[in-house]
């Protein structure tokens, strides 16, 4: 099947590439993307932003019009489900309210002082993917707006997506949850526990090592005040099925709320918003997006991103 | 290589790049690997083996250094699906559904090691929803995909408008 001639220099050119290439990985991984690596991606990035926002610009109105077409039949449908979704929501809306008003009560009587409210939030638009198996996505906002590695991102209804990887001054690399290398920690009730991606699969595995109670179908998987990636109180996914601990441990799957692939929009978290008061979480004291401790009363309050009204 | 093809050769990645972060990443289930499929294409052409396995390292780490996953992965990747398509490129000018056939073959060959090399590297990145799909959709959309541009694409780079008549 393979036709190769006397005197061609292919196969040695082959081996040199690809122990260039097995270097190139064991470099980059042993630099976590940092150093020499990390300054290649983001000088390549810088330059082919430009081109690929101008490409978007183009492209999506017209996959936009694409999509519509398609989805026509869909449509009349959707607006009202969306319609009745949204009936649904403005009577939560007013129960939330209520809350805030109590809350508010509440931090007035205690003088408790809210500092997470004015987390910095830079909605950015999605404008592709690296490539077909890559499951990152690109933004059209960057260092100049603020955006620094590490951040965490949500979409535009306040559900955990991910977390930002690679900066260049006008574009971010945003790696999903349901992808990306690490686990989140998170709380489940009252139990804490940690959910990490799967493969092949937008289902996520959640385990929580000293599970006392059994989670139900529904349960709501929000972060924890304990993770140090995304701050607390964010929603991840609902629990798929029952599940009963097993002595201490529980393993159990979580549909995350957010398909990465099907979004257009995101928000960027401009979180720690001090990264010194995030390692000391027992003198925070956060209302909005992180746990409420005070020292020496022993209790604590943990509001979600819709509490923000 | 001439300074055009050199031009012809960089404008064609440099399109594919930015088509395939941008337009083929919303083309679901169809989403092509175009850079791969340049790289595979340009082994059709006249230019050297060696120079195209160089053209396929660089391709590929262009990708990686747009990408998420560890550098140098996608330049192992096109440089042994260049190789490959560089050895069998005589099959490949026969017609042009073999044509076609054959990049749907390099690039199953190209993503299927992607994704074992990616999985010794514990890459989760490429894992994820809808991989087992993707492994076939890919190579599917490629085939198309070189099916209508292939004789036009090597004609171009070659500036041979005999190429690929397919006599």
């Amino acid at each position: 099947m393979v036709t190769r001639q006397p005197g061609d220099r292919t196969l040695p050119t082959l081996i040199t590439l690809l122990v260039i290439g097995v270097l190139l990985m064991t470099f980059d991984i042993r630099s976590e993307g940092g150093g020499v690596t990390g300054v290649l991606r983001s000088g390549t990035q810088t330059i082919v932003a430009p081109l690929q926002k101008g490409a978007a610009f183009v492209v999506n109105p017209v996959v936009d019009a694409v999509d519509t077409l398609t989805n026509l039949a869909s449509l009349r449908e959707e607006v009202r489900a969306l319609e009745a979704e949204l009936a649904e929501k403005e009577a939560e809306l007013v129960a939330v309210q209520d809350d805030l008003a109590i809350l508010e009560f509440y931090e007035q009587l205690y003088e408790l002082e809210a500092t997470g409210s004015d987390l910095g939030r830079t909605p950015a638009q999605v404008i592709g993917q690296p490539e077909a198996f890559d499951g990152a996505l690109i933004i059209d906002k960057g260092s100049s707006s603020g955006i620094v590695v590490g951040q965490p991102v949500i979409d535009t209804s306040g559900y955990v997506v991910g977390s930002v990887q690679q900066v260049t001054s006008g574009t971010a690399t945003i790696v999903p949850i349901t992808v990306g290398p690490s686990g989140v920690a998170v709380t489940v009730g009252n139990q804490i526990g940690t959910v990490l991606p799967q493969v092949t699969t937008n289902v996520m595995r959640l385990t929580l090592d000293n599970a006392q109670e059994p989670v139900l179908r529904g349960d709501r998987v929000v972060t924890s005040s304990g993770s140090v990636r995304f701050p607390a109180g964010y929603p991840v996914g609902q629990i798929v099925a029952d599940v009963a601990p097993t002595a201490d441990a529980l393993t159990a799957e979580v549909e995350p709320f957010v398909q990465p692939e099907a979004l257009r929009v995101v928000v960027v978290l401009a979180w720690p918003p001090d990264p010194i008061t995030a390692i000391t979480p027992e003198t925070t004291t956060t209302t909005s997006s992180t746990s409420t401790t005070i020292p020496g009363e022993g209790s604590s309050t943990t509001t979600s991103p819709e509490d923000d009204g | 290589m001439r300074l055009r093809s050199v031009l012809t050769v960089g404008a064609s990645l440099l399109a594919a790049v930015v088509l395939q972060t941008t337009l083929f990443s919303q083309t679901e289930p169809f989403i092509p690997d175009v850079v791969m499929l340049v790289v595979i294409l340009l082994c059709l052409t006249r230019i050297r083996p060696e120079l195209l396995l160089g053209i396929g390292f660089l391709s590929g780490l262009a990708v990686d250094l747009l990408g998420s996953a560890v550098l140098g992965l996608q330049a192992i990747v096109f440089t042994i699906v260049a190789y490959l398509a560089i050895r069998t490129k005589d099959r490949a000018d026969v017609g042009r559904i073999v044509t076609g056939l054959w990049a749907g073959m390099m690039t199953l060959a190209g993503v299927v090691l992607l994704i074992v090399v990616g999985t010794l590297f514990g890459q989760s990145v490429l894992l994820g929803e809808g991989v087992v799909d993707r492994l076939f959709l890919v190579p599917l959309t490629n085939f198309i995909l070189a099916l209508i541009v292939a004789p036009t694409f090597v004609r171009v780079v070659d500036r041979d408008s005999t190429a690929f008549r397919y006599a």
